[in-house]
């Protein structure tokens, strides 16, 4: 009996502690939100590479100019640091005047030119930023007085704001901040921007606090608590619960249905798209011949995997650049046509059919998608073999070219240059020391894409990119198959002063108009 | 018995060694790039073959090894590849979490599963057992992130009486108690079924020793004859198993740290495996390795205190 009533005892001192403590307090002016992924890297914004960093380097810093808030066109660039600009008639100087009254967050006194000239040196050198090779045409930088920068250019950049607006390099740090803090820059960065980084928990979250000096007013949301939660199940119960207020989902129709029917929420998917394609190895055989390209480019079928995908996430592409990128133009793609395919291939030397090998992730969204692809090339007569890896082992192979099909998704910063040249350019494939993420070695738009990226003239521009995306498309270096943007939920207490289309950070804009209702 | 703790942690010294050794080299043989995680997918090969310089990942394999030990030697476990902050202190601020947890889930799991196991060795092949046994192993088939989702589903949106994010926020006992409920019950379930099985195992072997008999024939009461004369006796497997399983318990949690949103160990560990975190990864392999270490040690130990038979040498 005596050990009976310890158990007991036990159980209701366990219960009793557990059961007094019910309720979770209110969370009034805090906006919780939660992305996947297990913990942040690095927020500098130099080294910001991972989606769930870019998202929160979104809300800290400025840029001399700034996409108008809610939008990712670079047709939409305005003031942010700088409030104007002139440059010489060909283009190689661009002198920048500084608004008033700007601080940086914390104790670090007022933003000057100096800042932003040591912030572009640091965003264009090798040893200090990812993005540097991004710069290379600037040839000086410069801050004649206190309220101009002038950058020289060894030769015209026609998308020279694109590289200042805030995002990767064109974010403006605080000088006096970087050197104070040294490698904990990368954990509580300084920008001049509406939230600061004030507390940062491993594997659990970042906490930003409203920047009250923020130059265009103090944001309405007092703090943000940043989550890393990296079960699906989980984060969704979560904002299901009322623990969090905004969420960033999966990419599955499922996902957005299920959440729709969540009372008081709203389901978006936000931009920028990426775009799915799988990448053709045009330097080995067979796919060095062009009707082996075709005859897969035939046997894949985008309606069928955006009906997979789910419409209400994805549609089918119709270019090798993304919808909404400046510059895309919609190619004719080759049509599912299975005979057409099987045809081809008998053309070819291959009537019996072939089997090509594939390096494939197993992460579930793509290998999933790769799967369907593999069972639409074999009705074709085409056996695609996948070599499953992991994530980080699949990054690596690939780019030692021992794929012959990659299967790529990818969203950049919306202008077609950016995905033309990383993924069609031949200086971008894969074993040069320039390599980016031609796995196809194509160079059928080389002249195309270098012409465009000096070109000031923007409509020849963009018919320069229209060519390179038509050469590329007719050479099959690439089968695009779809596009999808960011699913994002949250609840409806929180609203935004202006239509949000999407956001180069990846996350809905947090600003100084955003309000939470409590 | 100083001797003997002694002996053990010269030869824990050698293992850690060991460890340190193979796992330094299947890290490095892993395909995959940790200059690479950290420039993005957008870098060039240049900028990716210059920081791997940086990083001195390109130097021979040999003197990263040897530079690998001799940091070590010293107390210098390095920094983090990828966010540039020193393992330790990435270990560290994690640690307590997983002790906290851990330690919560094997109290559960032997004051649910020793009473359980005796229960149904008790009821041998009638209802009590049949249930004890089934429960056991529903406990033991249940992968940890699916009973942690029902937890969740049950307790924490259709009961609210949990949240569903146990980050370890609370400052409070209380707080912490309530964060920590459902993630220590989660990881306690399985610890339960395995003791619950050896419990009964070794308990239906007691009783059926002639000094079991005895004591019964001598009108002792059933109660006083199992709690006190045949539980003591049985408990040497139960130990074993517990202390065999603090280990796996500690590597396991990995799911429920994921599922309940908790900080910890696990969740470090496959960061820096995706990541290919090397210089971390090098740095958790030792925690892990000295917890399993000293576990063992404090089971061997705990044999004493159980069986005064056991003797040290």
């Amino acid at each position: 009996m005596a050990i009976r009533i310890r158990t007991f005892a036990a159980a209701a001192l366990i219960g009793g502690a557990c059961g007094v403590f019910l309720g979770a307090g209110a969370q009034a002016q805090t906006l919780r939100v939660a992305v996947p992924g297990n913990d942040m890297a690095s927020l500098d914004p130099y080294r910001a590479t991972a989606t769930l960093d870019v998202n929160v380097v979104n809300w800290i810093f400025n840029g001399l100019v700034r996409i108008k808030p809610g939008q990712i066109s670079p047709e939409m660039i305005e003031p942010d640091l700088a409030e104007s600009w002139t440059s010489t008639p060909d283009k190689k100087e661009w002198t920048f005047k500084l608004r008033d009254n700007v601080q940086c967050q914390g104790d670090y006194g007022a933003l000057t030119a100096d800042d932003v000239v040591y912030s572009l040196k640091r965003a264009s050198a090798k040893e200090t930023s990812s993005f540097f090779a991004d710069y290379l045409a600037f040839q000086s930088i410069e801050a004649p007085d206190a309220k101009t920068v002038k950058i020289t250019l060894k030769e015209p950049v026609p998308s020279l704001l694109g590289l200042l607006v805030p995002y990767h390099g064109g974010n403006i740090v605080c000088r006096k901040a970087v050197e104070k803090l040294g490698n904990e820059f990368a954990r509580t960065p300084i920008g001049t921007g509406p939230f600061q980084v004030v507390e940062y928990q491993p594997q659990q979250f970042v906490r930003l606090q409203a920047n009250a000096k923020y130059f265009r007013g103090t944001p309405q949301i007092k703090e943000i608590l940043f989550r890393y939660m990296a079960s699906d199940s989980s984060r969704d119960l979560a904002f299901q619960a009322g623990e969090i207020d905004l969420v960033n989902g999966k990419f599955e129709d499922s996902w957005i249905k299920r959440m729709s029917q969540l009372p008081e929420t709203t389901v978006d998917v936000l931009g920028p798209t990426e775009i799915h394609s799988i990448y053709l190895n045009t330097a080995q055989k067979p796919l060095d011949d062009i009707k082996v390209r075709q005859a897969i480019a035939h046997a894949v079928s985008r309606d069928a995997l955006v009906k997979f995908r789910g419409t209400m996430l994805s549609k089918a592409a119709d270019s090798v650049v993304p919808n909404g990128y400046l510059g895309h133009v919609a190619v004719p793609l080759p049509q599912y046509d299975p005979a057409q395919a099987k045809k081809l291939l008998a053309e070819a030397g291959y009537p019996n059919g072939l089997t090509i090998k594939s390096i494939q992730t197993t992460l579930p969204a793509m290998l999933t998608t790769m799967q369907v692809v593999q069972s639409q090339l074999k009705a074709s007569g085409i056996n695609l073999e996948l070599a499953l890896v992991d994530h980080p082992t699949f990054h690596a192979q690939i780019r030692q070219d021992l794929s012959q099909i990659v299967y790529y998704g990818a969203a950049r910063f919306p202008v077609a240059d950016t995905f033309l040249t990383q993924f069609f350019d031949s200086a971008s494939s894969i074993g040069k020391p320039t390599a980016v993420t031609n796995f196809a070695h194509c160079d059928v738009a080389d002249a195309e894409i270098k012409a465009a990226r000096t070109e000031p003239d923007i409509e020849k521009q963009k018919a320069l990119w229209a060519t390179a995306q038509k050469k590329i498309v007719a050479a099959v270096c690439a089968v695009p198959m779809y596009e999808m943007g960011q699913p994002w939920a949250w609840k409806k207490k929180l609203t935004f002063a202006y239509k949000v289309v999407g956001s180069l950070g990846l996350s809905p804009p947090i600003d100084e108009t955003t309000r939470l209702a409590n | 018995m100083a001797g003997f703790v002694l002996r053990r942690l010269g030869f824990a010294v050698v293992t850690l060694f060991a460890v340190l050794t193979l796992v330094f080299f299947v890290v490095r043989i892993l395909p995959g790039d940790p200059a690479m995680v950290i420039l993005g997918d957008q870098a060039s090969a240049a900028t990716i073959a210059a920081l791997r310089t940086r990083l001195g990942l390109d130097l021979p394999m040999t003197t990263q090894y040897a530079r690998f030990i001799l940091g070590a030697i010293g107390g210098d476990w390095g920094v983090s590849m990828v966010t540039r902050r020193p393992v330790v202190q990435e270990v560290l601020n994690v640690l307590p979490y997983t002790l906290e947890l851990t330690g919560l889930a094997l109290v559960l799991g032997v004051a649910l599963g020793m009473p359980a196991g005796v229960w149904a060795a008790v009821h041998r092949n009638r209802i009590p057992d049949y249930v004890t046994r089934i429960v056991s192993l529903v406990g033991l088939s249940a992968p940890a992130f699916v009973s942690g989702i029902v937890l969740l589903l049950v307790f924490a949106i259709a009961l609210n009486w949990f949240p569903v994010i146990s980050g370890g926020q609370a400052t409070t006992l209380a707080g912490r108690l309530r964060e920590l409920a459902l993630p220590a019950v989660n990881l306690a379930l399985i610890m339960a079924a395995y003791v619950t099985r050896v419990t009964r195992s070794a308990m239906l072997e007691v009783l059926s020793q002639d000094y079991v008999r005895t004591a019964r024939a001598k009108g002792v009461p059933t109660r006083v004859v199992v709690w006190r004369h045949a539980l003591r006796n049985c408990l040497i497997p139960v130990v074993t198993v517990v202390g065999l399983y603090l280990g796996i318990l500690i590597g396991n949690s990995v799911l429920t740290e994921i599922v309940f949103n908790r900080p910890g160990l696990g969740k470090l560990i496959v960061g820096a495996l995706a990541q290919r975190d090397y210089t971390m990864l090098q740095g958790m392999m030792v925690i892990y390795t000295l917890i399993v270490v000293l576990v063992n040690l404090a089971t061997d130990l705990v044999y004493g205190l159980v069986d005064p038979r056991v003797t040290f040498k």
